[in-house]
């Protein structure tokens, strides 16, 4: 069924109408009566979303890993999977490779329901599984060489080297690399068939700061290539950085999902504010006393939720009055983290500050 | 099937292959280096004297002369067998390759042939001919020292000659037994193993998981992978075979039955890894289950030591271990010759690697759960 709104040509009035790609409807305008004809386009949507998944459920025995969710994909998003470790990315995604059976749902790849159809979807997509090595005796060129071969769909691969920045590394052995020019290799083999989608497993899981933003910048050149990225992490601010569109995934469940804003928005009442290094450690109980939500402390630093802008004033005459000294003081818009915090009671990551 | 990616996959496994000194190690070097050690454990060659059992019949002057002349000899080791010894079974009994028998009549035929110059005085060198490189250096030895002789007693004029005398023996040397065991050996090893990494540590490295999502079958996969095994496989063989050949002289019957055997013998193995990385998912622990499993079985199976020197429950233990049938038609094959006894041992490999590869290809997963 599709919807479609006209417009009365008589009166103008808006009318809605559904029907079957290629009808062509008669309708008559509820508010002037006259009749006329609406034709349902036959190429039925104007794009396939490149991934839809309802309702999909995964059990092990008695523990449910992925618990009935529900996501749309569009092409040329990326859309980072966010949840900390056992939330269920690494099911879901792998649900959505095919390499997982489904307890129950559906999962459609580029229009395509992959229970009856993964095989014509395969050169369209491109994988970095988890954990991903790959022969540890080929070197980089051979390795996408090898990987090459076995697609109808080939990107040249010289591109690819280019675009990944790993042209001074193509004749090393892929066992001689650092960690994070083997996620690299990774993400580079994975778009060796010039895939619409590609689907990465915590690329960045394990790297330094440093290579975990080369790898950052190698999924920016994705997305500018168009590519619809799908990207599991449980670093918040790789989702921030990233990501168009973020779904967390708690326990097997979808606790939020939007745009960065969307989630701040919904989840992130007001700001915080934020004090280090106070000389008085009872700073915590005093302004709970003043009726204050505090968030965190920990000698001397401290986190208070703040909903008025007003109440920032208050906070400074209360720190006046009681002549507390600080080293500093600031005020922020809940990020990921805080908001994960406040949907879920439990910290994302403990390694990402 | 696609071709393409089997040649090219193929060819990465070479790559791989050769730049791994492990493997190259365990396939080549391995092997040759059991050889050698076992070899010269097993074998006289390794010392620098050659032992030569000699007896003489005739016991006379000139016999006891020349057997003077050959106890200074200090390349060779003399050892004097009694006249009432058969000499040929006591060569086989005993694992000797070389022997000299002096006949009745050598003095009096050698003072004869002063009268009749056409008169010579023969002595008989009895020798195992699969001791190709012993046999051969004694054989040189005794005939530079019979010139000297042949001066020495009649001034230049040849009277004494060595007559050959091969004793084509049953008993075969411990080369023999233990080359055709080493090959099943080596087979079975990187069999068991690769197929072992294949399926433990390609699932854990995402490998397996990566192949599910491109266009690839199971079946090609398998058979790219088998191949490059079939590869690996009359590799070693040749190249035990070679040394074999040169270092201890060893001779070969070479027939199709050799080849049927190596290729059954490699998917029975391969089979059986694929069963093992099926069950125990950890690498460590595969690689461990993966010795549980050969390690006995090499010596259960007749490998090194033939199993009649083995008590008679180990021997029946041996009946029903695959390892045993690839030694016995190995060995039957290249060594014996016994076609009833080839066909028989060749049909159970076949069979056995059947059964294992069939089980060992359904049972093998991709999927995860
Ligand atoms: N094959 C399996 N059998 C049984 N339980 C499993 C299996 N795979 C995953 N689980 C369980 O399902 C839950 C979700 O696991 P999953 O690997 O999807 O999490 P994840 O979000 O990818 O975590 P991580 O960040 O650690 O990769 C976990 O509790 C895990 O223990
Ligand atoms: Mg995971």
């Amino acid at each position: 069924m599709v919807y479609k709104e006209v417009q009365c040509p008589s009166c103008k009035e808006i009318i809605p109408v559904s029907g079957v790609p290629g009808e062509i409807k008669k309708i008559s305008c509820p508010r002037c009566n006259k009749v006329g004809k609406v034709t349902f386009a036959n190429t039925v949507p104007l794009q396939d979303d490149a991934i839809m998944v309802s309702g999909l459920r995964k059990e092990y025995g008695d523990l449910v890993a992925v618990n009935d969710i529900s996501f749309t994909v569009r092409r040329g998003e990326v859309f980072a999977f966010l949840g900390p470790n056992g939330a269920g990315k690494t099911t879901t995604v792998e649900m959505i490779e095919s390499i997982r059976k489904p307890t129950s749902g559906t999962i459609k790849l580029l229009g395509n329901d992959i229970r009856s159809s993964f095989d014509k979807v395969k050169e369209r997509i491109g994988i970095l599984p988890q954990e991903f090595h790959s022969f540890e005796r080929l070197t980089v060129i051979e390795t996408l060489q090898y990987f090459s071969i076995l697609f109808q769909k080939k990107a040249d691969i010289e591109d690819i080297l280019d675009a990944m920045d790993l042209q001074h590394v193509r004749n090393k052995l892929y066992k001689e690399l650092s960690g994070g020019l083997k996620q690299r290799v990774g993400v580079a083999i994975s778009l060796v068939n010039d895939p619409d989608i590609v689907f990465l497993d915590e690329p960045t899981t394990g790297l330094d700061p440093k290579a975990r933003r080369e790898v950052w910048e190698v999924i920016k050149t994705l997305k500018a290539k168009g590519k619809t990225v799908f990207l599991t992490t449980h670093y918040m601010e790789e989702a921030e950085f990233l990501a168009d569109h973020i779904a967390i995934i708690h326990k097997g469940k979808i606790i939020a999902e939007g745009t960065l804003e969307d989630l701040i928005q919904t989840f992130g009442h007001g700001s915080i504010l934020h004090l280090r290094r106070c000389n008085n450690k009872q700073i915590g109980n005093i302004l709970k006393e003043e009726g204050f939500n505090i968030m965190n402390q920990q000698n001397g630093n401290i986190s208070i939720s703040i909903d008025y802008t007003d109440k920032i004033l208050d906070i400074l005459s209360i720190l006046r009055h009681e002549a507390i000294e600080y080293q500093s003081i600031d005020i922020h818009r809940p990020n990921l983290e805080e908001i994960f915090l406040h949907l879920t009671g439990a910290k994302l990551q403990g390694d990402n500050t | 099937m696609n071709l393409r990616f089997i040649a090219h996959d193929f060819k990465a496994n070479l790559k791989q292959w050769g730049r791994s000194k492990g493997t190259v190690f365990w396939t080549i070097l391995f092997p040759i280096l059991l050889i050698l050690i076992f070899g010269s454990i097993y074998s006289d060659t390794g010392d620098v004297r050659y032992s030569l059992c000699i007896q003489d019949l005739d016991d006379s002057t000139h016999s006891q002369s020349f057997l003077g002349i050959l106890q200074n000899v200090s390349l060779l080791e003399i050892k004097e067998l009694d006249s009432d010894v058969n000499i040929t079974e006591y060569i086989q009994e005993h694992d000797i390759s070389t022997a000299l028998r002096i006949p009745l009549g050598f003095g009096s035929k050698i003072d004869q042939s002063f009268i009749n110059q056409d008169t010579t005085a023969e002595i008989i060198y009895y020798f195992d001919p699969s001791q190709q490189t012993t046999t051969s250096i004694v054989q040189t030895i005794l005939s530079s020292i019979l010139q000297e002789y042949n001066l020495a007693v009649t001034g230049g004029r040849t009277v004494v000659v060595l007559s050959d005398s091969a004793t084509v023996s049953e008993d075969f040397e411990f080369i023999d037994f233990f080359i055709p065991g080493m090959i099943g050996f080596t087979i079975m090893t990187s069999c068991i193993y690769g197929s072992i990494e294949r399926n433990t540590k390609y699932r854990k490295d995402g490998i397996l998981r990566k192949m599910l999502t491109m266009p690839v079958s199971r079946t090609e996969w398998i058979f790219a992978k088998m191949l490059f095994m079939l590869f690996l496989s009359f590799l070693s063989t040749a190249v035990i075979l070679s040394f074999g050949f040169f270092v201890w002289g060893l001779s070969i019957h070479l027939n199709i039955f050799i080849f049927i055997i190596i290729i059954a013998t490699s998917f029975l193995f391969s089979g059986i890894g694929m069963i093992i990385g099926r069950f125990v998912k950890e690498e460590e622990t595969a690689d461990m289950a993966g010795g549980a499993i050969t390690f006995p079985m090499m010596f259960l199976a007749g490998t090194f030591f033939p199993l009649e020197q083995m008590p008679g429950y180990l021997q029946s233990i041996a009946q029903i271990l695959p390892l045993y049938y690839v030694n016995e038609s190995l060995r039957n094959a290249m060594i014996f010759n016994n076609l009833d006894k080839t066909l028989f041992f060749t049909g159970a490999v076949i069979l056995f690697a059947c059964v294992f590869f069939i089980i060992g290809a359904v049972v093998t997963k991709w999927k995860e759960d």
